[in-house]
């Protein structure tokens, strides 16, 4: 591996487990799906807690996926990842903002991400919806809340 | 040598060809070109029609379960059972990139009971009425649909912060088989294209889609009994009408779990056929009827069907249709349909409403 890319890929992994963009300011903000998510999206999540849970079972199943735990192996820091997908998705069900991980564009920059790694990520949330037992019109209420974001991750 | 040149020559054409192949068929290159990444049921399943959409009904999304990096394939079959008839629609599609869908369809009606009775009426009047396409039993429409559907813009999934939604156009060209029905019941044409802009969009926080597709046509009952009208009574005005023009159709449909969704569709139809009778080789549904009530002589019904209501019997009549389906995806690689469909008027039976089945594979 040359210097360029050792030094890329390092890059990607600080990106990806955040520690390189944190700060004071949230680097992510809330997306605006239509018709607006509703107001006890959080609530029916079971708060943060149930946030957390289930960005456990997320991973749990992301990194059961051949499609794409190679990616989370290679740069992901899995812990990390739960500690900033709670913050993320607490943000975005009507949470407040304590989101401190890079933004979703820096953080997939360079990890060339095509469309079926990201469709795995969404069959892996909503198994984790059924796993935490969220029922399926909630799970979808967090899936209207990160669609947005999807050009900022698939870059391939 | 000019000979063993040109066997040299063709000799290599074919080992190119044969390494092409190999490379293009081998696990590598399929491996390369193939592909399933889209979330279950985003691709809907396979209309009658055999594009990607509900089961009337053709919607934006290319179908099978390839992203824009690859190619999908899938198998369908319709059956849907109506009091008399029966549809059997199976067929073959393929979306490339999530961008271009190309799509061929045979559709298959044995008529019943009412198709029996004109057919009988036929053969009473064997040397009055000649060929009349339709037999006295298991008289069979048959029409294959040739499809292809374009992606122009949007993405139905992911854009839920915008209004925008998946914009595609497709068309269809359909060949009627049933050239001398077709004839009998006053079509203008047996072969036609149709064409149609869909625009879909999923709405997550009411896990529901929305499909509006205009489909510009000519089509009676999809084609299946031809295209337009020509009027070819004996002494009529020989009035022809194939204009197309545009029809509604609207599908929503709302998921309840992340393979199982219901809904409803609606599908306008045209009015060419309605209130036109059949034709016997140039002879309307009026002489007809008078022909027959004097071949006859005491004789007052034919079939169980009294010859008062002959005249009406043999006109035929055009409803839009609606359908409530249900829909299941146990995993990518089948998917189950099973609705209700409200036909209406079917040519020349009324109420056809029943049951429709259909399964859709995808590889």
């Amino acid at each position: 591996m040359n210097r360029k890319s050792v030094t890329a890929t390092l890059l990607a992994a600080a990106l990806l487990s955040g520690v390189a963009m944190q700060s004071a300011f949230a680097a992510e903000e809330k997306t605006n799906p239509i018709p607006g998510i509703p107001s006890n999206s959080l609530e029916m999540w079971g708060g943060k807690d149930g946030v957390h849970e289930w960005a456990v079972a997320l991973f749990h199943y992301i990194m059961l996926d051949t499609r794409i735990n190679f990616l989370f192996k290679e740069f992901g820091n899995p812990e990390r990842q739960i500690f900033l997908n709670t913050q993320l998705e607490t943000m975005v069900l009507g949470g407040p903002n304590e989101y401190q991980g890079a933004s979703m564009t820096a953080a997939h920059a360079d990890l060339n991400i095509n469309m079926e790694q990201f469709n795995a990520v969404v069959e892996a949330a909503y198994n984790a919806c059924e796993r935490i037992n969220l029922h399926y019109w909630a799970c979808n209420q967090v899936i209207a809340a990160l669609a947005p974001f999807t050009d900022d991750i698939v870059t391939r | 040598m000019k000979r063993n040149e040109r066997a040299a020559r063709t000799g290599s054409f074919l080992k190119a060809a044969a390494i092409l192949a190999a490379g293009l068929f081998s696990g590598n290159a399929a491996a390369g070109f193939y592909n399933d990444g889209k979330v279950l049921l985003t691709g809907g399943v396979a209309t009658i029609d055999g594009a990607g959409g509900g089961g009337i009904t053709p919607w934006a999304v290319i179908n099978g379960y390839g992203t824009r990096d690859g190619i999908n394939g899938s198998l369908h079959y319709t059956y849907a059972y109506l009091p008399n008839y029966s549809l059997n629609s199976y067929g073959a599609s393929v979306g490339l990139y999530d961008r271009l869908e190309l799509s061929f369809t045979r559709s298959t009606l044995p008529t019943g009971s009412t198709f029996d009775t004109v057919g009988l009426i036929a053969g009473i009047l064997p040397g009055v009425v000649g060929d009349t396409g339709i037999e006295p039993f298991n008289t069979t429409i048959e029409m294959d649909v040739f499809g292809a559907k374009l992606r122009l813009f949007g993405d139905a999934v992911y854009t839920s912060d915008s209004l925008i939604p998946q914009v595609s156009i497709g068309g269809f060209y359909k060949d009627n088989k049933n050239k001398d029905l077709l004839t009998t019941l006053q079509a203008a044409k047996r072969k036609d294209w149709e064409a149609y802009v869909s625009v879909t969009k999923v709405y997550f926080p009411f896990s529901t889609l929305v499909n509006l597709t205009g489909r510009y046509t000519s089509a009676n009952q999809t084609g299946l009994t031809g295209f337009g009208y020509k009027d070819r009574t004996n002494g009529g005005s020989g009035k022809k009408d194939d204009k197309k023009e545009m029809r509604l159709e609207v599908s929503i449909a709302t998921l309840v779990a992340k393979n199982t969704a219901f809904g409803a569709e609606y599908a306008q139809h045209g009015t060419s056929l309605d209130n036109v009778g059949v034709n016997l080789n140039g002879i309307g549904t009026g002489q007809l009827v008078g022909a027959i009530t004097d071949a006859l002589g005491p004789v007052t019904d034919v079939a169980g069907v009294s010859l008062d209501h002959l005249d009406d019997t043999l006109t035929q009549h055009e409803d839009d249709w609606y359908d409530l389906f249900f829909a299941y995806a146990p995993n990518k690689r089948i998917s189950f349909v099973v609705a209700y469909a409200m036909l209406g008027n079917i040519t020349l039976t009324p109420d056809q409403h029943g049951f429709y089945l259909s399964t859709h594979l995808t590889f």
